[in-house]
């Protein structure tokens, strides 16, 4: 217990999302997730962790805008829909409304969204944060942060995972993926990531799906945390 | 209501609208709406709403667009771009009710921007615009056909599996295949 407590990093790492990453990210979403995204088809869950990436990516936010000027191009060259008798009256009676002042949840910022997720310790140096979506149940979304030298357990996919790599660096299967960079992996891939350099490391994942561990500690961890 | 003909609804004019209802002129607001409004019905009865939610939906995105006709920057994004943004992002709103999501997109409607675009930046937005539509009409009719439906379908992977009959592995390489080959489109055409 004690190395939870002499490890304890509410650190540096109140800040997950620098506004400049250091070096323009390397590892990019695919170009069919940059434009599911656009078109409004990413799962949820899945879509925060991509709103984290493109706040360090200038390249995918372009790649996005893009998409989303397909979207555009698109929407101009739908066969139209017949409008109810009168829409347009009731679309002028309605501008004089009140503009509502309190735009409630739905305006809570990314920060705020990872800030509120409840830190639970799963192992020495090991922490989760589950971040709430609870119109997709069958995602989880969280923030996992590994100390230094550890490595998360073996696990399996049922389903896709998406990863974010916030803080630190990420060593997967020999690929170095640094803060700003995402993982993009689906059922197909078993993989045991551990923390590269002397930085821990605080990735933003969501998976749809249950991650399968194939380690004792893994299944503990996993099993602990409801990942 | 009299139905507009799909396509064409000509990016400078609706650009000449926007900067009318920016200023609120409710004539160029009721134009805005009789060109674009069907289309963003149409948009949300394909991606699965019944028409009655559509049409409410429809009437809560241009009460939207009224409000936030000022924040409408013509040098990052076309006006269909605009609407496309948030039409997608309300239709996402009513999907999660229990909105604990972010604000969805690059080019939320409510950005504020401080630079004032210039002439030719719209100018250029709409040009983009533009080319991005003839390079959608450039691509081969399947392709077209895999990236509309990854756009309007609901569920839209395992519905292009469907439709084209192909495994749902296959799905995500066969629009990789196609967003690349508009991509290319894209930057000839530039």
């Amino acid at each position: 217990m004690t190395q939870f407590l002499a490890d304890t990093p509410f650190l540096a790492d109140t800040q997950f999302l620098p506004d400049s990453s250091p070096a323009a990210p390397r590892y990019h979403p695919a170009i069919e997730t940059l434009a599911e995204y656009a078109a409004g088809q990413l799962r949820a869950g899945f879509d925060v962790v991509m709103a984290a990436h493109l706040r360090g990516c200038a390249l995918c936010r372009d790649e996005v805008a893009q998409f989303e000027a397909l979207g555009g191009g698109l929407l101009d060259s739908i066969e139209p829909a017949c409008l109810d008798d009168g829409a347009l009256a009731v679309a002028m009676a309605r501008l004089d409304e009140p503009a509502p002042t309190d735009t409630g949840p739905l305006s809570r910022s990314l920060d705020q969204l990872l800030a509120g997720g409840r830190r639970r310790w799963i192992a020495p140096g090991i922490w989760i944060a589950p971040i709430d979506t609870p119109h997709e149940p069958e995602t989880r979304v969280f923030l996992l942060r590994v100390g230094a030298g550890s490595a998360t357990a073996h696990h399996r996919h049922s389903g896709v995972e998406m990863t974010q790599v916030l803080v630190g660096a990420l060593n997967d299967n020999g690929v170095i993926y640094h803060a700003g960079d995402m993982v993009e992996l689906d059922q197909r891939h078993a993989h045991h990531p551990q923390v590269a350099g002397n930085e821990p490391c605080i990735c933003l994942f969501a998976t749809h799906g249950r991650l399968k561990p194939t380690t004792l500690l893994g299944r503990l961890a996993f099993a602990l945390a409801g990942v | 209501m009299p139905m507009p003909k799909p396509g064409n609804t000509g990016s400078v004019q609706l650009l000449g609208l926007m900067a009318r209802v920016a200023a609120r002129d409710r004539e160029a607001f009721a134009a805005l709406f009789q060109l674009a409004a069907p289309r963003v019905k149409a948009y949300l009865v394909r991606l699965g709403s019944a028409p009655t939610a559509a049409e409410e939906v429809t009437q809560d995105v241009f009460l939207t667009i009224w409000r936030k006709a000022d924040r409408f920057n013509p040098a990052k994004a076309g006006v269909m771009t605009w609407i496309f943004v948030i039409a997608r992002n309300r239709r996402i709103d009513g999907l999660r009710r229990e909105a604990s999501t972010v604000t969805y997109g690059t080019t939320p409607p409510d950005a504020v921007d401080d630079d004032t675009p210039t002439a030719h930046d719209a100018i250029a937005a709409c040009q983009h615009e533009q080319c991005v539509r003839r390079a959608i009409a450039l691509l081969p009719p399947d392709q077209q056909e895999v990236i509309k439906r990854a756009y309007w379908d609901e569920q839209a992977h395992s519905a292009i599996a469907t439709a084209l009959d192909i495994p749902l592995g296959t799905v995500k390489s066969r629009l990789r295949l196609a967003l690349t080959r508009l991509r290319a489109a894209i930057k000839d055409l530039k």
